[in-house]
C-alpha cells in the first residue's frame, strides 16, 4: 500500500488499535440497536514497539501503554455512537473517559539513548461525520475537544508538563483526494474553517508553574502528502499552504500571576514547499526546499492591558541556495549528543564540561543539528499608524543543539533543594546575519540608512558569529510564576557591524571574543510590563580591531576590551512611549512650550519604554569564584604578528579601571540605585532642515533652513519648504523619537592609567567621582539617504 | 552596552581633520546613509537622585527640594577628579543647564575624490559628524572648585569655589568632523 495512504488511514482512525481486539461479552452486550450502534469499550493496551522503517532505518516508538488515567495498568473506557443519516453521512461520536497514553521513548535503530518518556493524560469527545464525495475519496467535518489534559515530558527522572489543558477544534469541512506533483501521486488534504482554542492551567517545571497559556485561532489550508523523501527511495514529502484567517478574535496569551503577554487580532500565511522527512541511520532528517510566510499582529499588550504596544508585521523567506551551499535542514537525534570538548574554543570548555557532566551517552533527551538560510525578511513596527520597516534581513548558518530536563542548583546553594530545569546547549553555532537598512512611512519607501538607531536596543546591523551557549531555565521569577535563566555564553571569531552600508562598508568590530555569564536572571510579567531582575552578570568583550571600512581590510583603531561585573541590575520593557513632550524647553503644555521657544510633540499613546538599571560592582569574586571587574581598555601601537595582524598586549594602552556605582557614600555604601537609563521610544514625524543653500545629493534644490517635506504619502520624492503647512508637517520624515533619562547617584572610576609592557604603568587620574547626575534628552533620529 | 562602546570609542578618538571643509569639499563627500539627530539635553533640571533620597553624613545632607529656578548648589551634578593620589581634587560642581541642537548628522563614508585631489590619495572610510548649524545654551552653568575629598559627605570635607560660569546663547557651527584611524593599531 502507498505509505502515504497508510499513514492517512492511521491518522483518521483513532480507534484503529482497539478495533483489532476481540470484543468481550460485556462489550458486545453494550451494543444497542436503535437509530445507530453504541459501542462501549473498556481496554488496556500495551505495545512493546511500533517501528517505522524507511530505507532500512527504523524509527522506534517504544513501550506504548494506554489505560485508565489514575492507574495506567487498568482498562480505560471509550464509548462510540455510530449512526448513518438519510443522506449517507456516517456519524461517529466518541467519548473517552479519563485515560493515560504513555510512550517510554523514541529511538532510531536501537540507539543507546532515547528522547525520554512522554505521557498524555486526557478525556475527550470527538464527533466525526464522513460522507461520500464526487471526485474526492471522502469529505466531512469534525468537532473535537480534550479536557483536563496533562502532557508530560520526562528525561533522566525530571519532568516538564502542561497541566489542565483544554483543547477544542472544529473543522467545518475537510476532504481528502488525489494530489499530483510531477510523476508523484499522493493525497490532498483540504481544510476549510479550522477553528481551535486552547488553554493550559499551568506550564510547569518539576511541578512549579511558569504561568498559563491560552489562545484562539481560525485557520484554513491544504496539504499534499507524497511518498519519497530526500534520502534513499522511501520517506515522506509534504507541500502545504496554511492561512491564519483575518479574525479579530484570534489571540495568544501567556499569563504570569494574573498579568498577560497578549497578542491578538492577527492574521498571516505559511507556505511549505518540499518538506521531506526521512529516517537516517542515527537521526530523523527533516528538510524543506522553501518556507515562506507573513504575519501581522494588530494588538500587542505587555502587562498593562490599557496601553497597547502598537502593531508588528513580519514576512520571511527561507529557501535553499545550492550555489552557496546554504540549506534549511533539521536533524533530530534521540538522546543528548555531547560536543567534542577539544573542538570548542578554550574559554568555553570548562562551562561546556560542567554542563554535560551529569549526562552520558545513554542519557535521555533530544538533540538537533540545524542548517538555516533566511534569504530575506522584513520586520515592521507600527506606532500610532506610523510605520518603520527593518528591511532586507538575511541570515545563514549551522549549529548543534541539545535539550534535556534535569535537576539544577538554581541558587548556587547546595543546602537548598535543586529545581527542575530545561537545559539547552548550543554548540558550534556558526552564522551570519545582516540588515540592509530601514524604510519609513510605507513598505515601498526607498531604502535608507539609519539601522544604527537599533544599536540602542543592542541590535547590530550585521554580525558573523560563532556561538557556544549553555542555558538552564527554571520555574519561578521574583514572585510566583515567571522563569529564571542561568547561562554561560561565548561568542568567538565574531565580527560585528556597528554602522555599515549595503555594501558591507562602515565601522566594524572584528575578531570579537565576548564571554557572558548570567546567574539568576528572573523574568516576570507585571502589571507594568516585562521585568528582568538580573541577579549577577559578568562578561568580557575583547575587540581585536575596531576597523573603519571593510571588515577584513579596513584600517584599525586598535584593540578595545570591555569588562563588566554587575549585581542586582534590572531591565523593564513597558508599553507606551513618551506621550506629549516639549523639545527644547521645559513646559507642560503646548502654549507654554511655544512661549518658551520649544517645540510641542504629541507622540501618541503607543510606543515602547525601556528602563535599564546597571549596578556596577567593585572588583570582586563572582559566584563562580572568579575575579571580575568593570574596566575599559584601549590598546594600540601593537607589534605586528607578521601575518597582517597584531599581537595583543604588546602596545600602549589606556585603562579606565575600577568603574563602579554606589548610593552616594563610596564603595562601602549600598548599590541599589546604580546607573539608570530610561528610554521612551516612539516613531514620529521629525523636523529635518537643509543645512546649506543649493542642490543636495539627490539634486533637490532648497535654501538653508528649509524643511524637508515628502511630496505625498508614498514618501518617495520630497521638496524643501520654507514654512510648511499643517498638512505638510504630516509628511515630515519619520524617525525614532527617544525621550531618554540617564541618572546615577554616584559613579566612580578608581583610576585612569597609561601602560606599556616595557614602559610600565603611569596613573593619569587617581580617581574620578561623579555624583547626583540627572540628564534628560529629547532626541529625534531620522534615517537619511 | 555595545552602543556604549561605540560612544566611548567616539569620545576617546583622536580629533583629526578638524579644519572646516569648504562647500566644494562638502559636496564631494559621497553619501550612503546615516542618521539625522535633533533635540535637546537637560542636566539636573529639577535636581538629581541624591536630592530626593540621598544620604546625610558628617554634617552634610544631599536631600533638598530642587525646582527649575532653585539656586541651591546641591541641586546640580558634581564631578571630582584627582590627578595625584596624595593631592586634592579638581571639582566641577553644581552642573546644570540645557543644550538644544538641530541637524547633527552621523554617517560613515568613503572619501576617494575631491579635496583638491587629496581625496583620491586619502581613499579611506571615515565617520562623519555633521555639526548642527546652531547649538543653543540655556542657563548652562557650573562651578570650578577644589576640595580635599571627593564627596561632600566625607569626613573633614573642605571645598573652595573658584569661579562659576553661566552660559546663555547660541553657537553657530558649520562643517563636519571626520573621524578615522591613523597610526599603528
Amino acid at each position: 500500500m502507498n505509505p502515504a495512504r497508510l499513514a492517512f488511514l492511521l491518522l483518521v482512525s483513532p480507534a484503529a488499535t482497539q478495533a483489532l481486539q476481540p470484543l468481550s461479552d460485556q462489550s458486545l452486550g453494550a451494543v444497542t440497536g436503535q437509530a445507530g450502534i453504541t459501542l462501549e469499550q473498556s481496554g488496556h493496551v500495551s505495545v512493546g514497539e511500533i517501528s517505522y522503517t524507511d530505507d532500512g532505518n527504523r524509527l522506534q516508538i517504544q513501550n506504548i501503554e494506554r489505560g485508565e488515567q489514575s492507574t495506567i495498568a487498568l482498562p480505560s473506557a471509550v464509548k462510540h455512537v455510530t449512526d448513518v443519516a438519510a443522506d449517507g453521512t456516517l456519524s461517529i461520536n466518541t467519548t473517552v473517559a479519563p485515560t493515560a497514553l504513555a510512550i517510554g521513548g523514541v529511538r532510531i535503530n536501537d540507539s543507546l539513548a532515547s528522547t525520554g518518556a512522554f505521557r498524555l493524560n486526557y478525556s475527550g469527545n470527538t464527533h466525526l461525520q464522513l460522507r461520500p464525495s464526487n471526485g474526492r475519496y471522502i469529505e466531512g467535518q469534525v468537532d473535537t475537544s480534550i479536557s483536563d489534559a496533562e502532557l508530560i515530558w520526562t528525561t533522566n527522572g525530571h519532568s516538564i508538563s502542561f497541566d489542565d489543558i483544554l483543547f477544542r477544534a472544529d473543522i467545518d469541512q475537510f476532504s481528502i483526494g488525489d494530489a499530483y506533483k510531477g510523476t508523484k501521486q499522493g493525497l490532498d488534504f483540504e481544510l476549510n474553517q479550522f477553528a481551535y482554542d486552547f488553554s493550559t492551567g499551568g506550564l510547569k517545571l518539576g511541578g512549579v508553574s511558569l504561568g498559563t497559556l491560552s489562545g484562539e485561532l481560525a485557520l484554513s489550508g491544504s496539504a499534499q502528502l507524497y511518498a519519497g523523501g530526500r534520502l534513499g527511495n522511501q520517506g515522506l514529502q509534504l507541500d502545504a499552504a496554511i492561512s491564519i484567517v483575518n479574525d479579530s478574535s484570534n489571540y495568544v496569551q501567556f499569563v504570569d500571576d494574573g498579568n498577560a503577554l497578549y497578542m491578538g487580532d492577527f492574521n498571516g500565511a505559511l507556505n511549505v514547499t518540499g518538506l521531506t522527512i526521512d529516517v537516517a541511520n542515527d537521526h530523523l532528517a527533516v528538510g524543506v526546499d522553501q518556507l515562506d510566510g507573513a504575519f501581522n499582529a494588530n494588538r500587542i499588550l505587555i502587562g498593562d492591558s490599557t496601553r497597547p504596544l502598537g502593531a508588528v508585521q513580519f514576512d520571511f523567506l527561507l529557501a535553499d541556495d545550492g550555489t552557496n551551499g546554504r540549506f534549511n535542514r533539521l536533524r533530530l537525534y534521540p538522546g543528548v549528543r555531547q560536543p567534542v570538548l577539544a573542538a570548542l574554543p578554550t574559554d568555553i570548555r570548562p562551562y561546556s564540561s560542567q554542563f554535560y557532566q551529569p549526562l552520558n551517552a545513554a542519557s535521555d533527551g533530544l538533540s538537533a543539528g540545524i542548517d538555516w538560510n533566511l534569504t530575506s525578511a522584513n520586520a515592521s513596527y507600527i506606532d500610532d499608524n506610523r510605520l518603520v520597516v527593518v528591511s532586507g534581513i538575511k541570515s545563514y548558518g549551522s549549529g548543534d543543539i541539545t535539550f534535556d530536563v534535569r535537576g539544577f542548583d538554581h541558587d548556587n546553594n547546595s543546602a537548598t533543594a535543586d529545581k527542575t530545569a530545561v537545559a539547552i546547549g548550543l554548540n558550534d553555532f556558526n552564522g551570519s546575519y545582516s540588515i540592509e537598512g530601514l524604510r519609513v512611512g510605507n513598505k515601498n519607501a526607498p531604502l535608507q540608512g539609519g539601522a544604527e538607531l537599533l544599536l540602542s536596543l543592542e541590535v547590530f546591523q550585521a554580525m558573523d558569529f560563532n556561538l557556544d551557549a549553555y542555558t538552564y531555565i527554571t520555574a519561578g521569577g521574583v514572585s510566583g510564576g515567571g522563569i529564571q535563566v542561568d547561562g554561560d555564553y561565548l561568542f568567538s571569531d565574531t565580527n560585528i557591524g556597528l554602522s555599515v552600508d549595503d555594501q558591507g562598508q562602515g565601522i566594524w568590530a572584528t575578531g570579537v571574543t565576548y564571554d557572558i555569564h548570567m546567574r539568576q536572571f528572573q523574568f516576570d510579567v507585571s502589571n507594568r510590563g516585562i521585568s528582568v531582575n538580573r541577579g549577577e552578570q559578568w562578561s568580557t568583550m575583547n575587540i581585536d580591531d575596531l576597523r573603519w571600512g571593510d571588515k577584513l581590510a579596513g584600517r584599525s583603531l586598535g584593540r578595545v576590551t570591555l569588562e563588566r561585573f554587575e549585581r542586582g541590575s534590572s531591565l523593564e520593557i513597558l508599553p507606551g512611549g513618551a506621550g506629549a513632550v516639549c523639545v527644547g524647553a521645559s513646559a507642560g503644555s503646548q502654549s507654554a512650550c511655544d512661549a518658551a521657544g520649544g517645540r510641542w510633540e504629541d507622540r501618541g499613546e503607543e510606543g515602547l519604554t525601556v528602563a535599564l538599571k546597571a549596578a556596577f560592582e567593585p572588583e570582586g569574586l563572582t559566584s563562580d569564584g572568579t575575579i571580575a571587574r568593570n574596566r575599559l581598555t584601549w590598546e594600540n601601537n601593537r607589534n605586528s604578528d607578521g601575518n597582517g595582524g597584531y599581537v595583543n598586549g604588546t602596545g600602549t594602552r589606556i585603562e579606565f579601571d575600577g568603574i563602579s556605582t554606589n548610593d552616594g557614600l563610596g564603595k562601602s555604601d549600598s548599590n541599589d540605585y546604580g546607573f539608570r537609563a530610561d528610554l521612551n521610544i516612539d516613531v514620529y514625524e521629525t523636523k529635518v532642515v537643509k543645512k546649506s543653500d543649493g542642490e543636495d545629493s539627490q539634486n533637490v534644490d532648497g535654501k538653508k533652513g528649509d524643511e524637508l517635506i515628502y511630496d505625498d504619502s508614498s514618501r518617495t520624492t520630497y521638496s524643501y519648504v520654507e514654512t510648511p503647512t499643517a498638512a505638510q508637517k504630516q509628511l515630515r520624515p519619520l524617525g525614532f523619537a527617544v525621550q531618554g533619562n540617564v541618572s546615577f547617584k554616584d559613579f566612580q572610576i578608581d583610576q585612569v592609567r597609561l601602560g606599556h609592557p616595557t614602559g610600565g604603568t603611569q596613573t593619569v587620574f587617581s580617581g574620578v567621582v561623579m555624583q547626583n547626575m540627572d540628564i534628560t534628552t529629547n532626541l529625534t533620529a531620522t534615517p537619511i539617504r | 552596552m555595545k552602543a556604549l562602546i561605540l560612544s566611548c570609542a567616539l569620545l576617546i578618538l583622536p580629533a583629526l581633520a578638524l579644519e572646516p571643509l569648504d562647500s566644494q569639499a562638502l559636496a564631494e563627500v559621497t553619501g550612503q546613509g546615516g542618521v539625522y539627530l535633533s533635540g535637546d539635553l537637560t542636566i539636573n533640571d529639577t535636581g538629581g537622585p541624591l536630592n530626593r533620597d540621598g544620604p546625610s553624613q558628617n554634617g552634610y545632607s544631599w536631600q533638598t527640594a530642587c525646582g527649575v529656578n532653585t539656586t541651591d548648589k546641591r541641586c546640580g551634578g558634581r564631578i571630582a577628579v584627582n590627578t595625584d593620589q596624595s593631592g586634592g581634587w579638581l571639582v566641577l560642581d553644581n552642573i546644570r543647564g540645557r543644550f538644544a541642537f538641530e541637524g547633527l548628522t552621523l554617517t560613515t563614508r568613503r572619501i576617494d575624490s575631491g579635496f583638491d585631489g587629496d581625496g583620491a590619495n586619502f581613499n579611506r572610510d571615515v565617520m562623519e559628524i555633521g555639526l548642527p548649524d546652531q547649538l543653543d545654551y540655556n542657563d548652562v552653568s557650573f562651578t570650578i572648585a577644589n576640595s580635599n575629598a571627593p564627596r561632600p559627605t566625607d569626613a573633614g570635607f573642605q571645598q573652595t569655589d573658584i569661579m562659576t560660569l553661566n552660559i546663555n546663547g547660541t553657537v553657530n557651527q558649520q562643517g563636519n568632523v571626520l573621524l578615522f584611524p591613523t597610526g599603528a593599531p
